[in-house]
């Protein structure tokens, strides 16, 4: 199954999904309307961290991310700290090119938002079991033709890729080239694309055969055999951390929150 | 006896095509009867399957005509939805019965009685009984997809098992298990039968049919070229003819003729207790 998803005993992951999706998204509503560049630091430092180590999952969060984002962070930098147009205060300067204080500023707003924005979703993803996630969607509303795009999608395709390791080794048992350099590998594709869409076209005919089966375009209200514990203190923190990111995007909107140093 | 699955006359070619896969087929299964239905690849089983459990022609369309009744349903005219509540079907690939909707097995299980919408202490009831007849109790955490053929396999029929439908149909069930997960799915047809269910299983392990199955029809070319017994039906000198084969006792048993070790009108064996039976005399 394609998951990052950590089983670990911490308070974290026993919350409901719903809480844990509700406060990814107030979070990343706030890191967005608030125009300050520390905002997203500060956010990420007293919010997403603690979350992390909490969770048990800071090591496994500090390599993906790092992966992820410290490319992503320098090319922002970089780019904002020589280039941006209301760069003014000059901090350094390597050749004819100024690295100014307000590009700095604007990339760490920028970038921070980008950064708490993957670090709070993996956290989520670290700690939530996707099925539970889904079942936590269905539960409230989400159609169940949608989570079960999402749940086969994230099962099959691990499946599918085994098939597309049989074939080439069913292939390659053949007499057929699989290594050397990148244009005879993509060639090695051509054989493999042929009976790997076509069984999946046998599979989609199968399987929607054995959902029928079972019941899947039935009329029924559907129940549930998995219950996701939900209680009232979960559902007052949703709301809280609701109330939060609305008023703070809506004082936003009509500009009322407070003028600090380098708005952004 | 109450016929649960009576096919008359029926005839089936699929979407864009002119032969006939089926050719006048006439077929019953009562109720608590297990009927086994054998036949060379490509002759029409699973199309017949298909009939059967409503699939043809509510989903694949196709010219059907004939009488298909199923539990008192007339199925061309009925919604699929309501065939399917009285129809399991078991197919021969295990990985495309697993829906992937679902994280673990014991929720894959649960899964067609949560479409019925079954409240949830029936379920975990039906779904612990389920799980303890087919002996899966290790697997119920574990990922659908993380199992062996043989073990999705038996969770597909679990999965059907669960729905408690009042007919089965099974294709090929058997073909991703070893001899004893077979047996085991052939002793729950018999335990299923025995409830009152109408078991239709179209299956190549003869020896399995013949200790189940009450009737056994040979399926060629579109139409039941010969109904009988199993002893009946899996002695007959045609088998391979058929494409049916013989079980290697029969085989034995015929060489033995052959060579006048044993009398020409012996009834030939078609399982190990037959031929128990004819070596000693």
């Amino acid at each position: 199954m394609s998951t990052l998803y950590l089983d670990r005993p911490s308070p974290l992951n026993r919350l409901n999904p719903i809480t844990k999706l509700v406060g990814v998204v107030s979070i990343i509503i706030l890191v967005f309307a608030l125009p300050y560049w520390w905002a997203p630091l500060a956010i990420l430092i007293l919010v997403v961290v603690p979350a992390a180590l909490l969770a048990r999952v800071g090591g496994r969060l500090l390599v993906v991310s790092g992966v992820l984002l410290v490319p992503l962070m320098i090319v922002i930098i970089v780019a904002q700290g020589f280039f941006n147009p209301r760069g003014e205060t000059i901090l350094f300067s390597l050749g004819s090119f100024n690295f100014s204080l307000e590009g700095l500023l604007f990339a760490l707003a920028v970038g921070g938002r980008t950064v708490v924005l993957v670090t709070a979703t993996m956290v989520l993803l670290f700690t939530t079991h996707p099925g539970k996630l889904l079942n936590a969607l269905s539960k409230n509303g989400m159609p169940p033709k949608i989570a079960y795009v999402i749940s086969s999608t994230l099962q099959i395709i691990p499946s599918f890729r085994t098939r597309a390791d049989s074939i080439l080794l069913a292939q390659r048992s053949r007499g057929l080239k699989t290594g050397g350099n990148p244009f005879r590998r993509f060639a090695v594709l051509i054989p493999l694309l042929s009976p790997l869409i076509l069984g999946v076209f046998v599979d989609v005919d199968e399987r929607s055969t054995a959902m029928e089966a079972r019941a899947f375009g039935s009329t029924a209200k559907r129940t549930a055999l998995e219950v996701l514990p939900d209680p009232l203190v979960e559902h007052i923190a949703r709301w809280a951390v609701i109330i939060v990111a609305l008023v703070a995007l809506a004082l936003s909107f009509i500009g009322a929150l407070p003028q600090v140093s380098w708005p952004l | 006896m109450t016929d649960m699955i009576a096919l008359a006359g029926v005839h089936y070619s699929y979407p864009d095509t002119e032969t006939e896969v089926l050719r006048g087929i006439d077929l019953t299964v009562d109720a608590g009867q297990v009927v086994g239905v054998v036949g060379a690849s490509g002759v029409g089983k699973t199309t017949l399957a298909k009939v059967i459990s409503g699939f043809i022609p509510h989903s694949e369309g196709g010219e059907l005509s004939g009488g298909v009744e199923v539990d008192g349903i007339q199925v061309p005219t009925s919604t699929l939805a309501d065939v399917v509540s009285r129809v399991g079907l078991v197919t021969q690939n295990p990985f495309n019965q697993i829906s992937g909707a679902k994280f673990t097995v014991r929720e894959e299980i649960a899964f067609g009685l949560e479409n019925l919408g079954v409240p949830r202490d029936e379920m975990i009831e039906r779904v612990a009984d389920v799980v303890e007849l087919l002996g899966i109790e290790e697997l119920v955490d574990r990922s659908p997809y993380a199992l062996s053929g043989g073990q999705q396999q038996l969770v597909a029929i679990a999965s059907m098992m669960v729905m408690a439908p009042r007919v089965l149909v099974m294709d090929e069930p058997t073909s991703q298990l070893d001899p004893s997960g077979s047996r085991l799915v052939f002793d729950i047809m018999e335990s299923l039968a025995s409830k009152g269910t109408a078991v239709i299983v179209f299956e190549h392990k003869l020896e399995l049919l013949r200790e189940t199955a009450e009737v056994l029809h040979v399926l060629a070319d579109g139409v039941i070229a010969a109904t009988g017994t199993p002893r009946e039906v899996l002695s007959d000198a045609r088998t391979d003819e058929w494409g049916v084969g013989a079980t290697r006792f029969t085989r034995a048993a015929r060489r033995a003729v052959e060579q006048g070790l044993l009398p020409k009108k012996t009834e030939l064996p078609v399982s190990l207790p037959d031929a128990v039976e004819v070596f000693r005399r």
